[in-house]
């Protein structure tokens, strides 16, 4: 492709996800202000009236909502996201210091659930309609019913409490903090985590496996002799890659949901627990400023998957 | 949404996690509720070293006047901040910074003697000022809403006499004034926090400037918070190397932590998971007094619970030691006044007898109100129905015990509808536009039978008195409360009050609730209290040899 249109693909498409990310700034900010309570009335139960009201003054929410989203705006566009109204820190500072845990967890899950999820979906749709395959379909369905909660309590019971090999919570020891130590924190979020996902990678890629070994190219290189094995590699999961891929890409938001419960679970200190935090305290700009944050880590992806589809599939051109 | 969300994901994991528990309990010992089952002392004396663990729910502010120093800020603030008073081990107010304290013959100011040498972290000496800085500059100022503030509405000012000696002068009495400084009154430096109080970041997330036995060596935000002994302390050197406070904020991870020996000592949220605590080899589970109560609060503004006897009777008819059995597994005693069993020097406990659970009673009282059977089964007064909602805020116990009252109201023909909320819709509600027909709370107050502020009828309607009661005979007996100086003629006021509160019912009052404090068994030297108390003698834990 010319290397003017990939300039005007992709300037497009980043003009497109920051009208995305401001949309859905203004929709959460709004909605917020709107659910009934808020950061001074989550107080302790034993606040006077007179604190409250001097709370809310502090905290500037006396001012008219659309005035505060202007002001949030305004300043979001200079990189700051605003103070955070239950710890009095910037929200920028609170983001970052939980970034990187959701990103190492989110991303230790898709790497799971892609490098396991592609073979499986792949061997059952080679073996389809066998005793393999319909093993592997049930737990698939097991997996897509297990509720994250649930298999992270099981998972907890049996190699924390009963077989000590893994730790039940957080991202390093107490007194430790190396490599190994974080790895092994990590095992087990990353598997809850993971399974939020797995089974739609394999149940889309056994499908689209499924579809292209119907194609006439891959009788054609059969019957040129091709061996089973490039057969598979060159021509099978090439092309069944292509949905896949695309798929991969409305996998983040859900995997970013998932964190939500992962990492409450885990107490594993990521955007999903602060997500939770600021929304029972009503922390304002910290609920909007982790929603431009979500916003844009699935606007990044949903971009990064559409370049990628570009490489995948020849057939793919940017117009 | 979220919200909500996750309170339904919490507490089926809870279910899941109790059932999971139950089936992998081997054996459960049969320690009655209540009993002690502190650790004994080791026979060797204590020993230096170690690192102990405690889980807190979310990233705490170590600033104890802060705002937003919600609960889970109680447990280190009480290790690392000092007051003038501290919680003594009978729960009375004993010396912390202050050594010794007088009341003025008219009462109506106290002087304090403070310790002399005391060093904050960072190597100052603290001073009369730092005390006159905390209150004048930081609780006295309205605008800056700190925290327990309504608790010091009777201190004008406070003075400083000398660089060790400072004066609180009142507006009227405060017996409970030594009391009341015991609890999260932590003293703040002045030369550290003089240009911004409440919000100073490096100080309240970071690593503040305090004057206890231990100080912050690392905040990490969510993940923990570790103190390491402060060498400026002026007492005895602590035993414990290292404390850690780590984030954990689901009460099943909890359990899961302590299970696996990751933590070593924790509150039992989840008494579901006790027999599981119980039997599990390396850890002391213990029943602890509670400065606490749980009520059910009748909004006075409807005219159909200002008859004392519709408010007697629902007390005769809700089956109470029934819900501290199946809510509380037995931890707890049936409550009939705002004095709890914990203050034992004021508690009444020929009370606890009063209102047996008698429904046929509770019918007899409610139709000597005038309300009698319908056609239906419910009760009827002037043609309308004894029918009402009740808000339920989604915390703690309160939803299986509004279902419990529920079912007991039904049973004499009262009809209640439940009205679940999201806690902090709860609260904007109930207490601060107090638009609600009755609801169950609970009150935690510090180990003082001064309930001025939840039961004045200066404070129905905007304060803490929920049900809005306003009773001259009751506001009397508070006043007389806080202006009685000895104990002798403070326990003679309290119990006069515990009787009037009976018979009265401002709230009606439904159990005494006890702290589960689950401890590895080699945690020695912590004293017999509440785990937020004991915080105070972090200094004199250790940890055994094993």
């Amino acid at each position: 492709m010319a290397a003017p249109a990939v300039a005007r693909f992709l300037f497009q498409r980043v003009a497109l996800g920051a009208l995305v990310i401001v949309f859905a700034s203004a929709l959460t900010f709004f909605f917020v202000n709107l659910a009934p309570g808020g950061p001074a009335s989550v107080m302790r139960f034993d606040v006077t009236a007179e604190q409250r009201e001097a709370l809310i003054k502090r905290m500037g929410l006396d001012k008219p909502v659309t005035q505060r989203y202007v002001e949030w705006v305004t300043g979001a566009a200079r990189g700051d996201f605003g103070t955070s109204l239950l710890t009095d820190e910037p929200v920028t500072q609170r983001i970052g210091e939980r970034l990187p845990n959701t990103l190492m967890l989110a991303g230790a899950a898709f790497v799971l659930s892609v490098l396991l999820g592609i073979p499986i979906g792949l061997i059952q749709a080679l073996r389809r309609g066998s005793p393999l395959d319909h093993v592997l379909s049930f737990l698939s369905a097991v997996g897509l019913a297990v509720p994250v909660f649930w298999l992270g309590i099981v998972l907890i019971l049996i190699f924390s409490v009963s077989l000590h090999v893994l730790p039940s919570a957080g991202v390093t020891g107490i007194t430790t903090d190396t490599l190994f130590d974080r790895a092994q924190h990590l095992v087990l979020p990353a598997v809850v985590l993971a399974s939020t996902v797995l089974p739609t990678i394999v149940r889309y890629m056994r499908s689209a496996a499924i579809e292209v070994l119907h194609e006439d190219y891959i009788r054609t290189a059969e019957s040129k002799g091709l061996g089973p094995r490039l057969v598979v590699t060159r021509h099978v999961l090439r092309n069944a890659l292509v949905p896949v891929v695309s798929a991969l890409g409305a996998l983040v938001p859900r995997l970013l949901g998932g964190a939500v419960v992962t990492e409450a679970v885990f107490s594993w200190p990521g955007l999903g627990r602060l997500a939770l935090e600021a929304a029972q305290g009503r922390d304002y700009p910290l609920i909007t400023g982790l929603t431009v944050v979500a916003a844009a880590i699935a606007v990044g992806t949903t971009l990064l998957v559409d370049v990628a589809y570009t490489r995948i599939d020849p057939r793919v051109r940017v117009a | 949404m979220k919200l909500g969300l996750h309170t339904i994901l919490l507490r089926a994991t809870s279910t899941m996690l109790v059932a999971a528990l139950a089936v992998s309990a081997c054996t459960s010992t049969t320690t009655p509720p209540g009993a002690s089952t502190a650790p004994s002392a080791a026979a060797a004396g204590p020993v230096s070293g170690g690192t102990v663990t405690i889980p807190i729910g979310a990233d705490p502010t170590l600033n104890p006047w802060s705002p937003n120093a919600f609960v889970e800020s109680l447990f280190i603030n009480r290790a690392i901040f000092e007051g003038l008073t501290k919680p003594g081990k009978d729960l009375a107010p004993a010396a912390d910074l202050a050594q010794s304290w007088t009341v003025a013959p008219d009462g109506l100011s106290w002087t304090f003697k403070l310790r002399s040498g005391v060093k904050w972290s960072d190597g100052k000496p603290f001073t009369a000022d730092d005390v006159a800085f905390t209150f004048n500059d930081i609780v006295l100022k309205p605008d800056l809403g700190a925290q327990n503030r309504a608790s010091y509405a009777a201190v004008k000012s406070v003075t400083v006499v000398d660089p060790t000696t400072v004066r609180f002068d009142l507006t009227r009495k405060f017996a409970a004034l030594a009391s009341f400084l015991a609890y999260n009154a932590g003293i703040l430096p002045k030369h550290v926090l003089s240009a911004n109080p409440l919000t100073t970041t490096t100080f309240n997330k970071g690593i503040p400037v305090s004057t206890g036995p231990f100080k912050v060596e690392k905040y990490t935000s969510g993940q923990s918070v570790s103190l390491v002994p402060n060498e400026n302390y002026f007492g005895p050197k602590p035993f414990l190397d290292k404390v850690v406070f780590t984030v954990v904020a689901d009460p099943n991870t909890q359990v899961a932590q302590a299970l696996s020996g990751d933590l070593q000592i924790m509150i039992l949220d989840n008494k579901a998971a006790v027999d599981r605590m119980k039997s599990a080899a390396g850890l002391v589970v213990v029943a602890r007094p509670l400065v606490q109560y749980y009520w059910l609060s009748l909004n006075q503004t409807d005219s159909r619970f200002t008859d004392v006897r519709v408010r007697q009777a629902f007390v005769h008819a809700i089956d109470r030691q029934a819900i501290i059995k199946s809510v509380e597994l037995g931890y707890g005693s049936i409550a009939n006044s705002p004095i709890t069993p914990a203050l034992a020097a004021y508690y009444d406990p020929s009370l606890a007898s009063k209102y047996p659970y008698d429904p046929a009673k509770a019918t007899e009282l409610l139709k000597a109100a005038g309300w009698t059977p319908g056609a239906n089964g419910v009760l009827q007064k002037d043609g309308k129905p004894f029918q009402f909602t009740m808000d339920v805020g989604q915390r703690g116990v309160l939803e299986p015990v509004n279902a419990l009252i529920q079912q007991d109201l039904k049973k004499v023909g009262v009809v209640v509808d439940l009205n679940t909320m999201e806690w902090n819709s709860y609260i904007q509600k109930d207490v601060v536009r107090r638009e609600y027909t009755a609801t169950v709370n609970w009150w935690t107050y510090p180990s003082d039978p001064d309930v001025f502020p939840y039961y004045h009828s200066s404070a129905a309607g905007k304060g803490f008195n929920i049900p809005g009661y306003q009773d001259p005979k009751l506001d009397d007996l508070l006043v007389q409360g806080q202006s009685a100086s000895d104990l002798e003629s403070r326990k003679a006021v309290y119990k006069q009050l515990q009787q009037y509160t009976s018979e009265v019912l401002p709230y009606l009052f439904l159990w005494y609730p006890q702290e589960i404090d689950v401890l590895s068994s080699s945690l020695k030297g912590v004293p017999e209290l509440g785990l937020r108390d004991a915080m105070h003698y972090i200094g004199e834990w250790w940890l055994a040899k094993k």
